[in-house]
């Protein structure tokens, strides 16, 4: 996707691996089961959430990060104040099309998780995979990567920073209605 | 040199129009979004004759930018010349007609087609070829083989738009008095306004005119459909449209505006106050530029849409092209637009608040997508797709006496703009050439004196 | 060797190049890079192509049709899909005059432009 990520990080202990992978696993469990608050509660203060949009240019017109740019428009571009008021939405008895409700599987693979760069923080990187259901028969699947920034927070890790990036520089559905 | 389209021939008119558009009587057919047949005579007689947004002029910087887009379903691309004005050519290349010019964005010398290695200039002229040799002795005529240069190209306050029909009326005489509306949005101050980079492109199972409808004139649904975003966006239930003092209903050529004098209602739903200030910070200037009545306009409860699929939401700051895809499927391209001299920070709230109402992930649009597929999905029934559908709202709301200009009607809760809409779509399945097209304008094709001050306190019209 | 009178310096502005028809021996580009005067082949040895009308980039000449690349000075070909090398000619000047030093061979047979 040609964002360009370090690979001077020091790999985190295989006790630390386990605890940050079976977050992330926990973390599409509980958004697989509509728990939005306490998929809230994983969410550090100050995170920045932010999934750019994906543009076609050439090799030699790249952006700021090839194919994408922080001034750009974005999916998500999200501080907490944002995302409360996408998870706002989804709960209002009047939320139309989330009833009947959208079922989702979210995957996530390819962990890697390494020592960040301030005491207490971890980047981890990963791809993921959703899976979206709607009405009878609409079916949605889209991929991507996520670098994340996890930090610890009273000893409970919060997730600090992601940036999602797709492939795709076309969205081949009417929405993301759900957080990745 | 660059070659002009060749202009296409227009077939018979489909025999049963007035079956599946019957505006006399308020009501069109769930056909009209299904038929194969019906969408490919819109593809003739509306996307290859009618002016199609292609761009806005801050897309292009200097000598050489570009973007590619669609008019219809015929790929194009946009280039800025040498003497800052705009050329757009089918993006096709004349020898086997691959594309010549895959990026949606950039900057570049011209394009060279990947097949054969001819190569145009940004001129669209063909200026060599990979085994230049074989053509020389071949007696090719270059002069003949440039890029396809669509019929027309102009603009308006930085909003771009081109045709593929040489017999189109001009670009004033297509957008008529619409121009004085959508001052209120594209040039309430100096230097007009921007797009913010990038583009967000996305696909909805529906058919184009369900959108392009819901732009023009449809501000019913809001209050319905998106109850739940504007609670989660404004803590609230978002304001009541008919409890408005003042507001309208205009069209122009199938064009229509709607909109409230509340200056601030869409914007609000940004959440962000800082927004709102902004406007009500500009507006004294905005009244020196445009008058009282249409800086009530410039982030008021309205949306637009210049037919046949460009639409926009002052306040939101929301601008998209429906591309249609086939009878059941659109594109979505969706930009931002801010005011050139907002400060950054303004430039930046609009550009993030722009995005978690109106895009593929906004709070907003996610309603109206899951309306208009299954508004779409709904006309497969065979016999479903023949029962009436209702547009009669506002029959008997025309304003005879105002100097508001074009076809001016009371009130925002009102199917006037859809109707002009519809029935102006089918008088182009109709009409063989733009002479035939009947002229359905009924109202002012420029502004009164008393336009710029209108309001129902001082001359008594209005709904109420 | 063959001294061929190009242009006046007046005539040739600071990183700009001009062609100057040759019947006999190919027609010429003539480049001012910095005050430094430059002439090679016009011929593009990839496709028909007079490199004067490309663009100067730094000290390379882009061809217009294909956008590949010659190093100004040496005449060699830098970047796709230009791979052969173009003949280049000493300039000399005389006064307001410039002149090109044409040798009646190539000393290196694959700087001889194609055409």
């Amino acid at each position: 996707m040609f964002y360009k990520s370090s690979d001077h990080l020091t790999p985190v202990s295989v006790e630390e691996y386990h605890r940050i992978s079976t977050l992330l696993a926990k973390e599409y469990r509980i958004l697989d089961e509509e728990r939005f608050s306490d998929w809230l509660d994983l969410l550090h203060p100050e995170i920045h959430y932010w999934m750019p949009g994906i543009e076609n240019r050439r090799r030699e017109n790249p952006l700021e990060y090839g194919f994408f740019d922080s001034k750009h428009m974005a999916y998500f571009d999200d501080a907490i104040r944002d995302i409360k008021r996408r998870v706002s939405r989804f709960s209002q008895p009047s939320a139309w099309a989330e009833n009947p409700g959208t079922r989702n599987v979210h995957i996530v693979a390819g962990i890697e998780a390494f020592y960040g760069e301030e005491a207490g923080e971890y980047c981890v990187y990963s791809t993921f995979q959703n899976i979206r259901s709607r009405g009878l028969d609409e079916e949605y699947i889209f991929s991507g990567r996520r670098y994340d920034t996890w930090s610890l927070v009273d000893g409970v890790l919060k997730l600090k920073k992601r940036l999602i990036l797709m492939p795709n520089a076309t969205l081949t559905c009417k929405n993301i209605n759900t957080f990745i | 040199m660059a070659n002009r389209i060749k202009t296409i021939d227009i077939t018979d008119a489909l025999p049963d129009i007035d079956d599946f558009c019957d505006i006399p009587n308020a009501r069109i057919s769930g056909e009209i979004f299904h038929r194969q047949d019906i969408y490919e005579q819109e593809l003739e007689k509306i996307f290859a004759r009618c002016w199609l947004f292609v761009g806005h002029e801050s897309q292009f910087k200097k000598a050489g930018d570009y973007i590619t887009t669609t008019m219809g379903e015929d790929d194009v691309i946009i280039v800025r010349q040498k003497n800052g004005s705009h050329k757009a050519f089918i993006n096709a290349c004349p020898h086997r007609g691959n594309k010549v010019c895959f990026s949606e964005s950039g900057n570049a010398r011209g394009f060279i087609c990947n097949y054969h290695g001819w190569s145009f200039n940004i001129e669209g002229n063909l200026i060599g070829q990979h085994e230049s040799g074989i053509y020389e002795s071949s007696q090719f005529d270059a002069s003949k083989w440039g890029l396809r240069e669509v019929a027309q190209i102009d603009s308006y306050k930085g909003l771009i738009f081109a045709t593929f029909d040489a017999q189109a009326p001009s670009l004033e005489e297509y957008l008529g008095p619409m121009t004085w509306y959508l001052d209120a949005l594209f040039d309430n101050q100096e230097g007009g306004t921007e797009f913010v980079g990038g583009c967000i492109r996305s696909t909805m199972d529906c058919n184009w005119k369900i959108a392009a409808e819901n732009f023009v004139g449809d501000i019913l649904h809001a209050g319905w459909t998106h109850d739940s975003a504007a609670r989660a966006m404004l803590g609230g239930a978002v304001s009541k449209v008919s409890d408005f003092e003042e507001s309208y209903s205009v069209n122009w050529n199938g064009h229509g505006y709607e909109f409230a004098l509340d200056t601030v209602g869409n914007v609000a739903v940004l959440g962000e106050s800082a927004l709102n200030k902004y406007l009500h910070t500009i507006k004294p200037s905005v009244i020196d530029r445009l008058g009282e009545f249409r800086a009530n306009m410039i982030g008021s409860v309205s949306s637009c849409t210049i037919f046949p699929n460009f639409s926009f939401l002052p306040g939101q700051n929301t601008v998209r092209i429906w591309q249609p895809r086939g009878p059941n499927k659109i594109e979505l391209f969706t930009w931002v637009v801010v005011n050139k001299t907002a400060p950054e920070d303004i430039k930046e709230k609009w550009r993030k608040g722009a995005m978690i109402t109106f895009s593929p992930t906004g709070v907003f649009e996610m309603d109206d997508g899951e309306n208009w597929e299954y508004c779409t999905k709904t006309a497969r029934g065979r016999v479903t797709s023949q029962q009436d559908l209702f547009v009669g709202l506002g029959m008997d709301t025309y304003l005879e006496e105002t100097d508001l200009p074009a076809n001016v009607y009371s009130g925002q809760l009102n199917e006037a703009n859809s109707r002009a809409f519809y029935q102006y779509w089918g008088d182009l399945l109709k009409s063989p050439s733009w002479d035939a097209m009947p002229n359905n304008n009924k109202g002012k094709a420029k502004a009164g004196p008393k336009a710029s001050q209108i309001s129902d306190k001082t001359d008594g019209i209005g709904e109420k | 060797m063959k001294r061929v009178f190009l242009c006046n310096v007046s005539e040739l502005s600071v990183n700009t190049v001009r062609k100057v028809d040759n019947a006999e021996h190919g027609d010429i580009a003539v480049y001012n890079l910095s005050g430094q005067y430059y002439a090679t082949a016009d011929l593009c040895s990839h496709a028909t192509a007079s490199l004067a009308e490309g663009d100067i980039e730094d000290d390379l000449i882009v061809c217009p049709v294909h956008w590949g690349t010659f190093h100004i000075p040496t005449g060699e070909a830098r970047d796709f899909p230009c791979e052969i090398n173009i003949r280049t000619y000493k300039v000399e000047q005389e006064g307001d005059d410039l002149f090109a030093l044409i040798a009646d061979k190539a000393e290196d047979p694959s700087l001889i432009a194609k055409g």
